[in-house]
């Protein structure tokens, strides 16, 4: 089995270690799906969901228990999906009471809060439980030893790089090819507009973010092949799906894509840099560095890589 | 005995209502006047608590001359005894310290919520709690972090100011707090009855027609933002104070952003009367939880986890059943309101107590 700690990409003097590399990619494809959908749920209500990173990481624990049970992490996969998508509808609808019933931006907004706690209050307790039932800490763990690896890959490289194209590939063609895109589309574009000609915007928007929450399930499954998890892994990626937004444009599926990738790269990157020249505790300031290029692009770029475009894009 | 436990028992409760009063009523005035949506309020709480662990410490080393070689934080527990035994022969000194911690609290937060503000109302009102939300975080990352600040993860304990009331020192902080936040309240009273609060109120309701009759709305914003966090700051220091320690991590998004949250909607938005109120029932609430925990040691789980989830159903009922609170907003009062502008033009030279009459 080779080493991956010790083998770098390049010259030795340039130094890009393997494990580093397989992070930029892995956190980059994760981090532009879970962007995406973010920007996508925004975009069906105008209202940000807070839960969404909470439900996206609550299935890690699926993935944890499958694991325990002495099977393959990517088993999960199918639950995950089932899980995110249910917990995704189900708060959907709730807002969607909300909204009926005259609730503001900020009233619904609160009303994703009400989820996050409950999420995030269940997958402590769940963690608790598994903790006392299989006997093993399960307040911060990895699965990486439960991957199998491709020749000298380890499997979560092409996993998650196959699900991540797979999964916008899939996303585009429904989106852009069929009816329901069409309509969907066409909900986003214009509530009520849509709703007079004659589409179950109900429907669309239910299956939208059912959608949307099981692939938010589906990655948040996998970041426990490569990252070390914790249940408090949402509220820290939080910022780094908000960044990938901001980053991306905020009202922009693609961008938010090429966002959410953008962040996942130089979060590593920038990081890594840094860590080479000041030295390796700047890794525990890691999640900051989201936050300092979302700035950063607020200040330079507040259309974000999507406004950039638009505006270059010959007329 | 017995009266000391329920006396310290009853100032717990009394402190915990104070340092959350302060922290709902700057919400309210950043939410419930000026239409600032706001998530993260921990970061100047936390900004304010880590001030506290910092400078107090430092400045009295070097008032002190304590041998520099000593680090605060690394040698904490030997550092706090020396400064105990000068600081409770001192009390000029320990209030000289204690001025200089809350006038750099104030300064410092005012000027954070200042910057913060500049890329923060480039955004909408969702975009901005997101914002707001991310930057405190990611503070929160740095304290646990930074070692040298507040002793990282696992915390410092910070100089007592009332060290020199000797075993009535907890009585001293005690009455610091609560000082304060009457005065924090007489302020934000003062300011939402005034004017300003009725041009906050015109901003929340209509940003356009409020710029449309010359209110410079992207300034109030930033005035508001610069004010409330030096409040919020005082309210994370004071907090800091009482317990005697900081522990960065203590200072999540959930005890000093979502549950100041839950206390505004339930006392009623834009009514610092109703925000007392909510805050109240909470506070009870939450200590009535703290004390019965040990009820619940059969759970195969920490009980501590129900919180998140008990403070969740009752939002989610709150805004299912009551959305305006148990105290709303009350209306205002126009039709008297320009009934005396309308005569104060008319007859401009009627005094008060005629046109009372009149």
């Amino acid at each position: 089995m080779k080493n991956w700690n010790s083998s770098t990409i390049g010259d030795e003097r340039r130094m890009l270690p393997i494990p580093v590399v397989i992070t930029v990619i892995v956190s980059s494809f994760l981090l532009s799906i879970l962007a995406m959908g973010f920007t996508l749920q925004y975009i069906t209500l105008s209202v940000p969901n807070l839960a969404y990173a909470t439900i996206a990481f609550a299935s890690t624990y699926i993935s944890l228990t499958v694991a325990l049970m002495g099977l393959s992490p990517y088993i999960s996969a199918p639950f995950a999906f089932i899980l995110g998508g249910l917990i995704s509808l189900l708060l959907y609808r709730f807002m969607a009471y909300l909204r009926d019933r005259g609730a503001t931006v900020v009233g619904l907004m609160i009303s994703t809060l009400v989820f996050d706690l409950t999420i995030y209050g269940a997958t402590n307790i769940y963690a608790g439980y598994i903790a006392y039932f299989f006997k093993t800490y399960t307040y911060s763990f990895s699965l990486s030893q439960f991957d199998f690896n491709f020749g000298v890959v380890p499997g979560i490289l092409i996993v998650s790089t196959l699900a991540s194209v797979t999964l916008v590939l899939i996303f585009h063609a429904l989106l852009v090819k069929t009816k329901f895109g069409i309509a969907m589309r066409a909900v986003m574009e214009n509530y009520s507009l849509a709703s007079t000609q004659g589409i179950d915007t109900e429907r669309v928007l239910s299956v939208a973010w059912f959608f949307v929450g099981g692939v938010a399930g589906i990655s948040g499954s996998l970041y426990p092949l490569w990252f070390y998890m914790d249940p408090w892994v949402g509220t820290r990626t939080f910022i780094s799906i908000f960044a990938g937004c901001v980053v991306g444009g905020l009202r922009s599926i693609y961008g938010s894509l090429l966002g959410g990738f953008v962040i996942g790269t130089s979060e590593i990157l920038i990081t890594y840099a840094f860590a080479n020249v000041f030295g390796g505790w700047v890794w525990a300031y890691r999640a900051v560095t989201p936050m300092i290029i979302a700035v950063l692009a607020l200040i330079m770029m507040p259309d974000g890589i999507a406004g950039y475009l638009s505006r270059a894009r010959p007329r | 005995m017995k009266h000391v436990v329920e006396i310290t028992l009853f100032l717990d409760i009394v402190v915990f209502f104070c340092v959350y009063a302060i922290v709902t009523l700057s919400l309210n005035f950043e939410q419930g006047y000026a239409g600032l949506f706001n998530l993260g309020l921990y970061f100047p709480v936390l900004a304010g608590a880590l001030i506290v662990a910092y400078l107090p410490g430092r400045l009295a080393m070097m008032i002190f001359s304590i041998d520099s070689k000593l680090d605060f934080v690394a040698d904490n527990a030997v550092v706090l005894n020396l400064l105990k035994a000068r600081l409770a022969s001192d009390p000029l000194t320990s209030i000289f310290l204690l001025i200089v911690t809350l006038v750099a609290v104030v300064g410092i937060c005012s000027l954070l919520g200042y910057i913060s503000a500049h890329p923060a109302l480039k955004l909408s009102e969702d975009y901005l709690a997101l914002f707001m939300l991310s930057l405190a975080e990611s503070l929160r990352v740095i304290g646990m972090q930074t070692d040298w600040l507040a002793g990282g993860v696992m915390g410092i304990t910070i100089v007592n100011p009332f060290w020199w009331l000797g075993s009535y020192a907890y009585y001293g902080s005690a009455l610091l707090v609560v000082g304060s936040t009457v005065f924090v309240w007489f302020i934000y009273h003062r300011l939402c009855t005034s004017p300003l609060g009725r041009a906050l109120k015109s901003v929340r309701e209509n940003k356009l027609t409020a710029e449309c009759v010359g209110k410079d709305v992207s300034a109030l914003k930033k005035k508001v933002l610069a004010f409330s966090f030096a409040l919020l700051g005082l309210g994370g220091a004071l907090h800091a104070l009482n317990t005697g320690a900081v522990v960065a991590e203590g200072y999540s998004r959930v005890d000093f952003s979502f549950w100041p949250w839950l206390m505004m909607i339930v006392g009623g938005t834009g009514n610092n009367l109703g925000v007392l109120v909510g805050t109240f029932s909470l506070v009870m609430m939450r200590r009535v939880m703290i004390y019965s925990k040990h009820y619940f040691t059969f759970l195969p789980f920490d009980v501590v986890w129900l919180e998140p989830i008990l403070l969740a159903v009752m939002l989610g009922l709150t805004l299912v059943f009551k959305p305006s609170g148990i105290l709303p907003e009350k209306p205002p009062k126009l039709d008297q309101y320009m009934q005396k502008v309308l005569r104060k033009r008319l007859y401009p030279k009627e005094q008060p107590s005629e046109l009372l009459a009149s």
